[in-house]
């Protein structure tokens, strides 16, 4: 699997059409014109071109990578990772979808990437995060805090193999169905909903484990 | 309520989360230009060429013109040595 994984990862090798290819051309009907002129310039070597389009897609590409970590300084690195791997692919880019679903297929593949890597060392992830649900008195979810919430729901879906949580982080945290799953992170469709069912499955057997209900005070 | 449902409405909130901003323009710029590729000079390349076919014209003209000194170049190659008085 890890195999298939990685060939499908590898965005950087060079696609058929480049962004010179008349080809390539076509599909700039449908990208921002400032985006396109942003990365045909960069790809010309405009440092200023692509340091535009940083800042233009670094809130999104941080929003989704804080999904793979909640360590700032790890997140921040993480989204280096992905302009500078971006920077490097950018020939690749042929504009036949907007420069955000891009970078956030670089980005999720990355963010797999870090947990795999993370996973290697076999380090049993704490659940310090966990515990801050005896702290919560809020019942009702309006009143719980959106930070301790990702932070609780982070922790439950870090007991899952890596497979698993990319599925469902994309699923809970992007809202992703699998057609996108699918397209992210470079599997078949067929494959995603298998995936999703057993991590569900597993995912509901840790919250029950766990008494997430009876602790946020849901069972009602 | 399930527990499945529980997660799901874990995850409603949890998408309202906001999210740390960086600042990362500069730094990607920096690691871009420590991680591209530096240029090939082939400076050096042609200077240590040139040096060489230099020494080697050298060495062909004084062999040439050793070898036209000789009279028979094939005998005095199988010829023993004459010994010599050093001191």
């Amino acid at each position: 699997m890890s195999r298939q994984m990685t060939n499908a990862l590898c965005y950087c090798c060079p696609a058929e059409g480049t962004i010179e290819s008349p080809g390539a051309l076509l599909y700039n009907t449908s990208v921002e014109n400032t985006d396109w002129s942003d990365v045909t310039a960069s790809v010309k070597g405009d440092n200023e071109a692509y340091g535009r389009l940083v800042q233009r897609y670094e809130k999104p590409i941080t929003g989704l990578l804080w999904r793979f970590t909640r360590d700032p300084a790890q997140c921040e690195e993480l989204v280096q990772q992905v302009f500078v791997d971006a920077y490097f692919s950018l020939k690749t880019y042929r504009g036949d979808a907007p420069l955000l679903h891009w970078l956030r297929k670089i980005a999720t593949r990355t963010g797999y990437r870090f947990w795999r890597d993370r996973a290697k060392e076999a380090q049993e992830t704490p659940l310090p995060e966990f515990d801050m649900l005896e702290e919560i008195e809020a019942v009702e979810e309006d009143r719980i805090d959106p930070a301790e919430a990702a932070a609780v729901l982070q922790a439950l879906l870090s007991r899952l193999p890596p497979d698993d949580r990319l599925v469902l982080t994309l699923m809970y945290f992007e809202e992703c169905g699998t057609q996108e799953i699918a397209e992210r992170v470079g599997w078949t469709r067929a494959k995603v909903k298998t995936q999703a069912l057993r991590a569900r499955r597993k995912m509901k057997e840790i919250a029950e484990r766990e008494h997430l209900l009876e602790r946020l005070g849901w069972t009602l | 309520m399930d527990a499945l449902e529980g997660l799901a409405r874990l995850a409603r909130k949890a998408r309202e989360e906001p999210t740390p901003v960086f600042g990362i323009s500069d730094a990607v710029r920096l690691r871009i230009l420590a991680e591209s590729p530096q240029p090939v000079t082939l400076i050096p390349f042609g200077l240590f060429g040139g040096l060489s076919a230099l020494a080697a014209s050298v060495t062909l003209a004084l062999a040439v013109q050793f070898w036209s000194y000789m009279s028979s170049p094939v005998m005095e190659l199988v010829a023993p040595l004459p010994e010599i008085r050093l001191w």
